[in-house]
């Protein structure tokens, strides 16, 4: 156990800080969730591109910089650091291209990976379905083998930025007569292909972060198909992997997430409950509990270990963190809480914060299937109506 | 920056846990409930095993490790809930009487002819002391009368080694009540396949998978003298009494009217739990010191300084 960072390592993270201070946006772009504010960071993705900071740990012929899991660490913690937006991409790079670096033929991994890291294609998970959410095995919409294309045909829900995106990842029933998570599979399709049919949902902010997408008589070269036909739910669970694991949520997040609670907590000192205070505490060590449980999987996985299930955890423990969090701040600003904006003029993104923060237990894999997953796979429970 | 145990620490402790899990059972904990809390030949027994010179230097005879394996350890006599005083001892005092200069009493301690009480002024007791007995919940604990000064690094090291015990006790405790889940039936089928019981015991996994980094992290802060390791020490005995106390309430439980008997075997480490959930600063004390170093102005905060 070594818990010093290398020279080169706090060099690294002195180069980080200092291109992020200087590119970053004074002023906060507006929410992701609007077409103007899409376009804001789409913009934002191509900023980072110019300076080769798409996605640091891909290779560079991809457009990474081949760095190592710590330095990704190192890298999340300055973006977090300075504040800078949200990632429009982040189902691309943290989702898709690990899964395209696992499954991908070279041809696909060329096609797709440089792109993404540089900002050119944007991304959107297409799984949920009506009748699908929790229960994904469910998945009803077809794509129909035809010559050297997929036919696809039916629904899906609740794609986040699917409304401007550029391309979609979904998983379909490529075998009519199969069952459950058997003749599925993963596909990729440019989402301004004929026929389908993008319909945004306004989220309960009355913003429209998520959208449907009908599929009607949709065509797409067998080619796109990711890791062959059938394989859909395997390449899936390691995309899920990837999403409740290491990657969607680093501890960089969480931490300055708690920084920015403290230095709230110190301005409302005076009123505070004595709750507070100890809300306050517990975001800190929670958030540095998280960082230190996230370098001890990164050590392992760099010395060739995986995560499997334990991701479960992970994901349970970042997303009631960060509501707990929200929850705590928006207590803190008391009548202020409501305030879309402040006196002045200022976004109240404590609020804006704690909105999304109560989908965190929900996307991804809601807490409650994680505790399933939890109690079956890592603790050896009984599956429900074992006898 | 490699926040892992080596191959070499993760086999010491697997080897003290199978030591312990083969001498140290529940049965014996019956014994010495009846027959008296302390037993020389389970002592001896981990003399044999060179515990009580694992921190003691080389140069005495030791095996001259650091606290981190100390700790790694401890959580493995937490486990076993270790009746006899090798963690003050050996973890504690060794370290203690080290950093103060003082090695007269090493090759005594290393021979397990000598056990260190530690009185402090944090505690209202002290630990196998000689003096008037003051009765415990913990059957298995020999307290006296009795208190002592208030040096601060003795109460960084045992509040660490209190710690790294209760996860090592919270990890007993989980998995005692999953084999109970699997084997008690009612409504026609295992308890455990309740989603009421699954989500309960899965919250404490959570619970003890985000304590443990913590206990480690505090453990190597101590052994290279970073200038916060006092916080993170609090940290650690913070985030593993919350860890022990939730596993503890959620064990008994699973197990219900079961749990609340003498038969079955969770009360002792229950027990255990309670007393070093309190012992060594109690939960609002360590509490108190984070809440002073972040609310106030005493800890650099910012992502350079997570491991600073
Ligand atoms: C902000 C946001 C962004 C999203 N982005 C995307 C995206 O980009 N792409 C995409 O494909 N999907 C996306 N989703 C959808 C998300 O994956 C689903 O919401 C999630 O899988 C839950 O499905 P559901 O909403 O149908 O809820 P349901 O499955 O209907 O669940 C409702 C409730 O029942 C509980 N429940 C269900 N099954 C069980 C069980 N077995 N045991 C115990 N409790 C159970 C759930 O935990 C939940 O509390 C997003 C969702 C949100 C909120």
């Amino acid at each position: 156990m070594h818990l010093h960072y290398t020279p080169e390592q706090s060099a690294f993270r002195a180069e980080v800080r200092a291109w992020m201070e200087m590119h970053v946006p004074a002023e906060p772009l507006i929410t992701l969730e609007c077409r103007e504010g899409y376009d804001q960071h789409v913009e934002w993705e191509r900023t980072l591109a110019a300076g080769n900071w798409g996605m640091v740990t891909w290779p560079e012929e991809f457009g990474g910089r081949g760095l190592d899991l710590i330095q990704w660490l190192i890298f999340e913690e300055e973006y977090f650091r300075a504040g800078a937006p949200n990632r429009a991409n982040q189902n691309g790079i943290f989702l898709l291209g690990p899964t395209i670096m696992e499954f991908g033929t070279e041809e696909q991994k060329q096609r797709f990976l440089t792109p993404m890291a540089k900002g050119e294609v944007v991304w959107a998970q297409a799984w949920s379905e009506p009748g699908a959410g929790s229960d994904m095995a469910a998945i009803s919409s077809k794509a129909v083998r035809d010559g050297n294309q997929y036919v696809i045909n039916g629904q899906k829900t609740w794609s986040s930025r699917a409304a401007f995106a550029d391309w979609g990842f979904g998983i379909f029933r490529t075998d009519p007569d199969s069952k459950r998570h058997k003749g599925l599979t993963f596909i990729l399709f440019d989402l301004n292909t004929p026929g389908i049919t993008r319909r945004p949902i306004r989220q309960l902010h009355g913003e429209t972060g998520f959208a449907e997408l009908f599929f009607d008589d949709v065509r797409v070269p067998v080619e796109n198909c990711l890791a062959g036909e059938g394989e859909g739910w395997n390449v899936a669970m390691a995309t899920a992997g990837f999403e409740r694991g290491l990657m969607l949520r680093s501890p960089g997040r969480f931490q300055a997430t708690a920084r920015r609670l403290i230095e709230l907590y110190r301005r409302h000192q005076a009123e505070a409950a004595p709750s507070a205070r100890e809300a306050v505490s517990q975001a800190w060590m929670a958030a540095q509990a998280y960082a230190y449980n996230t370098y001890s999987v990164a050590a392992k996985i760099i010395a060739g270990g995986k995560i499997g299930a334990e991701a479960s955890l992970n994901k349970i423990f970042w997303s009631e963190l960060d509501r707990s969090m929200h929850r705590t701040a928006m207590q803190l600003l008391g009548a202020c809480a409501e305030l879309k904006t402040f006196d002045d003029g200022s976004v109240n993104q404590w609020l804006e914060g704690y909105i999304f923060s109560l989908s965190g237990p929900i996307y991804a894999g809601s807490n409650e299937v994680q505790r399933n997953i939890t109690a079956e796979r890592l603790l050896g429970l009984p599956r429900v109506g074992a006898g | 920056m490699d926040f892992r145990f080596s191959e070499d620490q993760l086999a010491l402790a697997e080897s003290v846990r199978e030591f312990l899990a083969d001498t140290h059972g529940p049965q014996v904990l019956r014994h010495l409930d009846k027959d008296g809390p302390r037993d020389p030949n389970i002592w001896q027994g981990l003399v044999d095993m060179g515990l009580t010179g694992l921190m003691v230097p080389e140069e005495f005879g030791g095996l001259g490790l650091g606290l981190a394996e100390a700790a790694l350890i401890a959580a493995e006599c937490g486990r076993a809930c270790l009746a006899e005083p090798l963690v003050d001892t050996a973890f504690v005092a060794v370290p203690w009487l080290l950093a103060k200069g003082e090695t007269g009493q090493l090759a005594a301690i290393l021979a397990g002819v000598c056990r260190i009480p530690l009185p402090h002024a944090i505690n209202p007791w002290v630990a196998d002391g000689d003096g008037a007995h003051l009765k415990s919940v913990d059957p298995l604990r020999i307290l006296t009368k009795g208190t002592g000064g208030d040096d601060p690094h003795l109460l960084d090291l045992a509040a660490l080694m209190s710690a790294a015990q209760l996860v090592g006790l919270a990890d007993a405790m989980l998995a005692q009540a999953i084999e109970y889940a699997k084997i008690r039936t009612q409504f026609g089928q295992p308890i455990g396949a309740f989603q009421g019981l699954k989500h309960q015991l899965a919250s404490c996994a959570v619970a003890i998978e985000f304590a443990k980094p913590v206990v480690w992290r505090a453990a190597q802060a101590l052994q290279d003298e970073v200038p916060t390791r006092s916080i993170h020490v609090s940290h650690a005995k913070v985030a593993a009494t919350d860890a022990a106390t939730l596993t503890a309430e959620t064990a008994i439980q699973v197990h219900g009217a079961m749990g609340y008997t003498y038969e079955v075997d969770l009360h002792f480490w229950m027990k255990r739990t309670w007393a070093l959930s309190g012992a060594w600063g109690s939960r609002a004390f360590h509490l108190n010191r984070i809440d002073n170093a972040v609310l106030g102005d005493m800890l650099e905060l910012g992502p350079q300084a997570t491991f600073a």
